[in-house]
């Protein structure tokens, strides 16, 4: 390929629409041209950058703005004294104070003959692939974190399940979508 | 140590040392071309740079769930994945660095960091790819086109059952695995990883890989997996109680290593068997303490008068029961009559 690749086969490129021959044929030239490595790297830009305005509009608050927008509540500390004056209303005073008998009743359970310990089931399930990550051809990664296992033992239709709960199931359907 | 964790610990430890003898007398001619391309797919990401976009679909017994996530990996062990789908973990990304990986997860400003040795790749086809090779027979399969680069692929065929357990599709150039199918004992398919695209190079950006946490970001201590020992013995001295192990497991597994930790206060050994392949973990507890579902929801069985409680995480079941004050959980890639038939032959 002689001289630069032209913007319209840059932008096929970046988001996989050529041909494998094209495709290997731009790879190349890339390796060899850094004026058209820039084109490509300036086209991924403004890829993620609309991708990531498009999620923000999916949401109600981009997640770092919210972070630190609670960054901003907290360090505005009130004084000492007046901390102690909101710990004394009894808006707080007794829920406080019940949250502290509960707290220390759930903390010694062996005391009281309370509820015995549990084990998570998600610890199950890690420590299980954590082990098997070692053997050949075992999976390093891209499965479901534990928290949205919850989904998996759910009865209802992945379509409605997701409407409903906004779960982490996707369907072969779904992945069809994407594409 | 006690005399009957003694008693028990002497047979488990004589199991595990039959079984790696054998497992290395058994090993297959390494010249069969089947076993050369196997053997360069396992060490083909420590020295091919990538970026990709990998579909994982794992089936349970009554659904798919899938992942899609953009993958890039510099050579030898930078890897970030990136998820696109599900929608829940939409924009999640995960940064391994050799044995460590940092999952960021962005809808709650936070960093997880956790530790796996085994994550290391020389572990992984250093010690146990004679033992799929004592279990397994390779066979060279057909030639096709996956993510647009031409693949050979190789199936893996149980020598006791003659079942297929597995095919890959493994770039002919590169020898990066482009394609995966894995299968139950039944012929259906547990699980499938695809490449949908992928290109090699090697100037991904050291920023890519960059772990530190954007601004407000937590950082949390995520777990610090150890590896699970081969000295059995001292595993089951460091649990404190004799654990039981199972007298009936499918044909090629074995007890591999064992490990103990406490969690949530509870003293629990695991014990790890495989066939190379596959694996099945037994965690035992001697204090009682039950699995804790949370928004799980188990189904309820029953064998040889246990009530048994069992989950799926895709193809991958976890069974648990308690026995005698012992509670049992089994988790394994197998089809749920197997586990069970395997948790009957636990007898504490």
């Amino acid at each position: 390929m002689s001289n630069h690749i032209t913007t319209d086969l840059l932008v096929d490129y970046v988001h996989h629409e050529l041909a494998p021959e094209e495709d290997a044929l731009v790879h190349a030239h890339l390796g060899e041209c850094a004026g058209c490595r820039r084109e490509v790297e300036n086209e991924s830009a403004l890829t993620d950058a609309l991708r990531s305005a498009a999620a923000a509009e999916e949401t109600d608050m981009p997640s770092l703005v919210a972070a630190r927008v609670w960054e901003t509540i907290r360090s505005a500390r009130p004084s000492p004294l007046g901390r102690l004056a909101v710990l004394l209303r009894p808006a707080v005073a007794v829920p406080l104070a019940a949250a502290l008998v509960i707290g220390a009743y759930v903390a010694v359970p062996l005391s009281h003959g309370g509820p015995a310990p549990t084990i998570d089931a998600g610890y199950y399930f890690e420590q299980h692939a954590a082990a098997q990550v070692q053997y050949p051809l075992a999976e390093r990664g891209a499965t479901l974190q534990p928290a949205d296992r919850a989904a998996l033992e759910d009865d209802s239709p992945p379509a409605q399940l997701a409407e409903q709960s906004n779960v982490g199931v996707a369907t072969v359907d779904f992945i069809s979508a994407v594409r | 140590m006690s005399r009957r964790a003694f008693a028990t610990a002497l047979p488990v430890a004589a199991a595990f040392f039959l079984a790696l003898g054998s497992t290395n007398t058994r090993a297959a001619s390494p010249a069969d071309p089947a076993l050369v391309l196997l053997r360069a797919s396992l060490g083909a990401p420590k020295v091919v740079s990538y970026v990709g976009q990998l579909e994982t679909v794992r089936f349970s017994s009554s659904r798919a769930t899938a992942t899609i996530v953009r993958v890039e990996h510099r050579a030898p062990s930078l890897t970030r994945r990136w998820y696109l789908a599900p929608e829940s973990l939409y924009g999640d990304y995960t940064i391994t660095r050799g044995i460590a990986t940092y999952d960021f997860d962005i809808k709650n400003s936070r960093v997880t960091i956790s530790h796996n040795p085994a994550l290391d790749e020389q572990i992984s086809s250093a010690g146990n790819f004679d033992r799929v090779l004592a279990n397994y027979r390779a066979v060279l399969g057909g030639n096709d086109i996956i993510a647009g680069r031409a693949t050979r692929s190789v199936v893996l065929i149980n020598k006791y059952t003659g079942e297929r357990a597995i095919r890959v599709w493994i770039d002919e150039r590169t020898h990066l695995v482009l394609k995966k199918e894995e299968y139950h004992g039944n012929g259906a398919v547990a699980s499938q990883m695809r490449f949908e695209g992928v290109r090699y190079t090697n100037a991904i950006p050291d920023g890519v890989f960059s772990t530190d946490p954007p601004s407000g970001y937590a950082q949390i201590a995520g777990h610090d997996f150890k590896m699970p020992s081969t000295d059995v013995g001292r595993v089951i001295q460091e649990a404190g109680f004799a654990p039981a192990s199972p007298k009936d497991l499918p044909q090629g597994f074995s007890l591999v290593g064992g490990s103990v930790a406490t969690t949530n206060g509870v003293k629990t050994i695991h014990l790890v068997y495989s066939d190379g392949l596959r694996t099945i973990s037994l965690f035992e507890n001697a204090t009682g303490a039950a699995a804790d579902f949370g928004a799980l929801r188990p189904k309820t069985l029953r064998f040889e008068n246990h009530d048994a409680e069992y989950v799926e995480d895709g193809p991958t079941t976890l069974l648990t029961w308690r026995e005698h004050g012992v509670y049992f959980a089994l988790v394994g890639d197998l089809l749920r009559n197997e586990l069970v038939d395997i948790a009957k032959s636990v007898v504490p």
